[in-house]
């Protein structure tokens, strides 16, 4: 096409140029979506600018959590001519009392701005937070002894072997169960019939032998909770690298850590090194090291990811000492809640560590009601001892 | 090829009201020939749409409901095992002779020993074609989401014992989802995505006119405005899931059976149960019952 071409125009450019926006703000974007972007557009016209958009977001999205991202966008992209001024005016320090206060996502404005424009911007950002730095750390000491991030540091090369190694020795063998899909089977009930005929054809149409066909199985959904308060801390690092190694082959995982609240890893387990994932969690985990609040994370769980849990299918392996801060009640019916919904609860308490030792703290004898399965491990820091108590229980729930 | 405006009056004429955007994702998806995948909360009205448009098009309806295990038997093709056999005997008496091995293949192999399910259907429609309705694929399981993109991409099958079986009148495909869980990357890809919402009042209000013609203005107008509110801020924290638009039209046929000219606090109590099917969510609505009912917006 030539610049200027009356017949066709610019717009295919700008859709194209649209459709790099979006991918800069991080949604995913290839060309058969963009090719197809331009059919979209041209079947439904671009008289009318809201049909426009619904076309391109059918076309361009495929996500929900890509639609508001989208839609602010469009809206920026192909704008009014007053709103290009305000975004121009935006641009231009001198005109800064006049603009409108920016309320776009970060991702769209990022996407908006010219890249060279943002690499310059993230250079003056990282001076500024380094001269920040020291002006900020004496106002947050105060709040350092209940809110802090983790700072887990990558795995040494001799903790990174042990995780492995542990990982492999000492497998965590999940139960399985009978999905409805079905297999070729020596044991099973129903006739493959596929493949009892294909066989008769080969022998002239007698059935010599009659192939088996029986339920595939599959390992049960497995939901890790992982206590990494105050009295947890010293261990959550390595516990959390060695059970990301240890459960790394179950597709359906959840892993969740709490402290004072609850914070959802799942996507960051995914990660396959695990010192990426170590970083993930320094990122994401808020309130490292501080108070346990078991009843209301758990009940965080039934509010904000109730579909985490499969019903009546998960393995919940809750990894905590149940010293509880929080109300008693609440925990109570979380309990309740968890243990409808799930499988089997086991309960992993570090500190059991006297054989006289009772439940007596309110959350632990909670606890101690509700958990279909209990282990108690002497000390945390010594994984192997951690691995194999994990394997036992979890296999002590076989079916 | 009618247009946008044009499939919102034909949907209205089936009782279905559309809005917008949705309109243009199903005129998309007749015009791009793409699988049309619709994403939602149970009860926006998903597979209502396939429905509805299935009149539109003047087009029959195939629906494959998707659950756990899914298999190909179930969803794409079986061979008649018992009738394939019954030819096996039949052709050893006949002749007396052993056949050879291909040609006794060639024989049961026939497409008139093939049970045919609802996707094979689809393809073998004859014109204008089917609208394939996909319900709820994210009950089914990954392998099945994989074995769909052949189909979702090409509207062709492969049948090892047959070859490749291709649309000859390309079927109007629509998937819906709860969103259970994600789907695949891959099949979102071959599809156009469409996120459907809850209605706002004025479609809540115009569909209640249609599906429930016995319900008085005023009533009608009442339960719009209670469900909306139910749906929005900062009542609809309180529930684990907020009534969809199955749910208003069951409350208000509900409330039209039980002779009911205005909602009070009494009535929402006895039919709470029609708009939540929680225990917890029906004991946090009865408490709220005066708040609803108040006419400040």
């Amino acid at each position: 096409m030539q610049l200027g071409d009356a017949r066709v125009g610019k717009w295919p450019v700008n859709l194209l140029g649209f459709a790099r926006a979006l991918r800069r703000s991080g949604v995913p974007m290839d060309s058969a979506k963009i090719a197809l972007s331009v059919q979209a557009a041209l079947a439904i016209g671009l008289e009318h600018k809201a049909d426009l958009k619904a076309a391109l977001a059918c076309v361009l999205i495929n996500r929900l959590e890509d639609r508001a991202v989208f839609h602010e966008l469009f809206d920026a992209y192909f704008k009014d001519p007053q709103v290009a001024n305000q975004l121009l005016a935006q641009m231009l320090p001198t005109a800064q009392g006049e603009a409108v206060p920016n309320k776009r996502k970060p991702r769209v404005n990022e996407a908006l701005t010219p890249k060279r424009a943002q690499d310059t911007l993230k250079s003056s950002d990282s001076s500024k937070k380094d001269q920040e730095f020291e002006l900020d750390a004496a106002m947050t000491a105060s709040d350092m002894a209940r809110l802090r991030q983790s700072d887990f540091g990558a795995l040494g090369a001799e903790e990174f072997k042990l995780v492995q190694r542990l990982a492999m020795q000492i497998p965590m063998v999940l139960p399985t169960y009978a999905t409805r899909r079905q297999r070729a089977s020596r044991v099973g009930r129903g006739l493959n019939w596929p493949r009892t005929f294909r066989q008769a054809l080969k022998t002239e149409g007698e059935f010599l032998d009659l192939p088996k066909r029986g339920p595939q199985r599959q390992a049960l959904p497995l939901m890790i909770i992982v206590d990494i308060s105050g009295s947890m801390e010293r261990y959550a690092r390595l516990l959390l690298a060695f059970l990301h190694q240890a459960s790394s082959q179950y597709t359906k995982r959840e892993v969740m850590v709490f402290g004072t609240e609850l914070t959802r890893l799942t996507a960051i387990f995914q990660r396959v090194d695990p010192d990426d994932m170590l970083e993930g969690v320094n990122e994401t985990v808020k309130d490292f090291g501080a108070g346990t609040l078991l009843g209301r994370s758990l009940n965080a769980i039934k509010v904000r990811y109730p579909r985490a849990l499969v019903a009546k299918r998960s393995i919940v392996l809750l990894i905590t000492d149940g010293l509880d801060t929080g109300d008693s009640q609440e925990l109570e019916e979380s309990l309740q809640w968890l243990k409808r919904h799930c499988k089997t609860l086991c309960w992993l308490n570090p500190l059991l560590r006297f054989e006289a030792y009772q439940p007596l703290a309110k959350g632990a004898s909670l606890l101690d009601r509700y958990a279909d399965a209990k282990i108690a491990i002497h000390n945390l820091s010594h994984l192997e001892q951690l691995a194999k108590a994990l394997a036992r229980v979890v296999s002590s729930k076989r079916e | 090829m009618m247009s946008v405006d044009g499939l919102i009056v034909a949907l209205r004429a089936q009782g279905y009201e559309a809005d917008r955007a949705t309109a243009t994702s199903v005129y998309l998806s007749l015009a791009l020939e793409r699988p049309l995948l619709l994403e939602g909360e149970p009860g926006v009205g998903k597979t209502e749409l396939a429905k509805a448009l299935a009149k539109v098009l003047g087009r029959s309806l195939l629906r494959l409901q998707c659950y756990d295990g899914l298999e190909l038997r179930d969803a794409l093709y079986e061979w008649n095992y018992a009738a394939q056999m019954l030819h096996l005997r039949a052709a050893g008496i006949q002749d007396g002779q052993p056949n050879s091995v291909p040609s006794l293949e060639q024989e049961v192999y026939q497409s008139k020993y093939l049970i045919r399910r609802p996707l094979l259907q689809a393809l073998e429609a004859p014109a204008p074609g089917a609208v394939l309705l996909i319900d709820e694929v994210d009950r089914a399981d990954e392998p099945f989401e994989a074995f769909l993109l052949e189909y979702l991409g090409e509207y062709q099958v492969s049948i090892p014992e047959l070859g490749t079986i291709k649309a000859s009148n390309k079927p109007v495909t629509i998937l819906t989802s709860n969103r259970t869980r994600d789907l695949n990357d891959a099949v979102k890809r071959r599809c156009l995505f469409h996120w459907m919402d809850y209605p706002d009042r004025e479609r809540e209000l115009s569909i209640l006119r249609s599906q429930v013609p016995q319900a008085s203005e005023a009533l009608s107008e009442q339960v719009s405005r209670i469900v909306n509110k139910l749906r929005s801020a900062p009542f609809a924290d309180a529930f684990s899931r907020s009534p969809g638009i199955a749910e208003s039209v069951e409350w208000a046929r509900a409330l039209v059976a039980l002779n009911t000219l205005v909602v009070d606090p009494e009535v929402i109590g006895d039919t709470a149960g029609i708009l939540f099917k929680q225990r917890e969510d029906v004991a946090q609505l009865l408490p709220m019952s005066h708040a609803l009912l108040s006419q400040d917006e």
